[in-house]
């Protein structure tokens, strides 16, 4: 049970986001809640309004864009992301992800949209869709803006939502064919916790994107691995040295998860291991590359 | 100030008027009394308070009470037809999948909704739903054993 609050559940966006910019600090808004009400159960966290944005309608759902890119509604939950046949086949790397998070139960209420707008350097989305090069679509009481995923975190815990905004989708832009993505995700236990590491990589046709989280401040993308990566044929790529060019873009801390020594050596590993991914969907092997 | 609801719980239409900072894990225990789920961390890691919502398990711990409005709850207390338990109950006691039981109601409401959604698991696919689900007197490999045996038994 938690301290008493008031629940409303409007059915439109403006009303939501004028009824928190009206009450900016006494109204927090909730889709599934699986972060939000066990802070409020740990009484980290006492609103007087709860503002449930689930029957908003547009808010929930994926749908094909005429890019041929996707449009994921914020309020959309991981399970349904985890199984979309389009993700998985075009944005592997995102299912992976949003798989990847927590437990079967908590996916199904779990929501994209809440795990950017926590902004935890952790959270498993996050790198994918930096990678991605995704687009987040905020809306407020009488605007509208998009940012893109990379400036969407000012740092833990902070999104660029000024009060009264809302992050309605988020917007993936087209991949083209023979493109591939792989997330890895390191864990104290095999399934069921936050990251220690994660790292997203995305081949697009030309060049390399890896992004890494919970190893900053914000999730980030690994330029100077990118750099070392650009311009070359995927074949002729270093794997490790790519790898530990991307340890270089981190700067981690040290926590329950992970000490700060271990996440910057797992960085390394995680991206091989993904990158390796990567390659095997493409059917490079990196083993006979190597012998080569 | 209460606000009146109407949902489904094990197929009956129930109306009744919750606080909005009550739980849905609060409404079944103490206003409806159906005790089988239980409330462990209160914080979504343990799976004991897991419950069907239109056959998909979540953790009643983690869902406000009025977000229950005109769905479909289905509890423990629900699974047991006409005094028939179900393949999963038989089975948990075949396979002595439990020992101090506070888990058992979550757990097989995890694995009911597994094998609603995809009747014939495989082991890997058992231990991933069941995931959210702690057992602290570890009889994972009997209650695995368990659901598996009653996939079987449903084909």
């Amino acid at each position: 049970m938690f301290q008493p609050f008031h629940y409303l559940a409007p059915h439109s966006l403006a009303e939501a986001c004028t009824f928190l910019r009206e009450h900016a600090g006494q109204a927090v808004p909730m889709a599934g809640g699986t972060d939000l009400l066990v802070r409020m159960h740990d009484r980290q966290l006492k609103p007087v309004y709860v503002v449930d944005i689930k029957k908003i309608p547009g808010l929930n759902g994926i749908s094909p864009r005429d890019d041929s890119g996707l449009t994921i509604g914020a309020c959309t939950p991981l399970n349904a992301i985890a199984r979309h046949q389009l993700i998985r086949e075009h944005y592997t790397l995102l299912a992976q992800a949003a798989h990847s998070v927590g437990s079967y139960q908590i996916r199904n209420r779990a929501t994209i949209g809440g795990n950017l707008c926590n902004a935890s350097p952790a959270a498993d989305t996050a790198a994918p869709l930096l990678a991605l090069n995704a687009i987040a679509l905020i809306a407020g009481p009488d605007s509208r803006r998009e940012v893109l995923l990379q400036d969407f975190f000012n740092g833990p815990g902070q999104p660029v939502l000024a009060p009264g905004e809302l992050l309605t989708a988020v917007k993936l832009p087209p991949l083209p064919p023979g493109s591939a993505s792989a997330y890895c995700k390191l864990m104290r236990t095999k399934a069921v916790d936050l990251s220690q590491v994660g790292v997203a990589v995305v081949f697009a046709g030309q060049g390399l994107r890896i992004a890494l989280g919970a190893v900053a401040p914000t999730p980030i993308r690994a330029t100077e691995a990118e750099t070392l990566a650009a311009g070359r044929p995927l074949a002729e790529i270093d794997i490790q040295a790519v790898a530990r060019a991307a340890a270089n873009s981190a700067s981690p801390i040290g926590d329950i998860r992970a000490s700060r020594e271990y996440r910057l050596e797992m960085i390394e590993v995680l991206t091989t291991r993904a990158l390796t991914e990567l390659f095997t969907q493409l059917s490079l092997n990196p083993a006979a590359r190597r012998e080569e | 100030m209460p606000e009146k609801i109407r949902f489904s719980v094990n197929g009956e239409q129930v109306e009744l008027a919750v606080e909005h900072h009550h739980r849905l894990i609060d409404v079944l225990r103490d206003d409806l009394f159906l005790t089988g789920a239980k409330e462990g961390c209160g914080g979504g890691e343990c799976g004991a308070c897991t419950v069907l919502m239109d056959n998909e398990p979540v953790n009643a711990c983690l869902v406000l009470a009025v977000e229950a409005e005109g769905r479909e709850i289905t509890t423990i207390e629900g699974l047991a037809k006409e005094g028939r338990l179900d393949p999963l109950q038989e089975t948990f006691i075949k396979h002595a999948a439990l020992q101090c039981g506070f888990c058992t109601p979550g757990m097989i409401m995890s694995a009911k909704a597994l094998l609603l959604r995809n009747p014939h698991p495989t082991e890997t696919e058992v231990k991933e739903a069941i995931s959210g689900n702690l057992c602290r007197c570890t009889g994972y490999k009997s209650i695995v054993e368990a659901v598996l045996d009653a996939a079987q038994k449903e084909s």
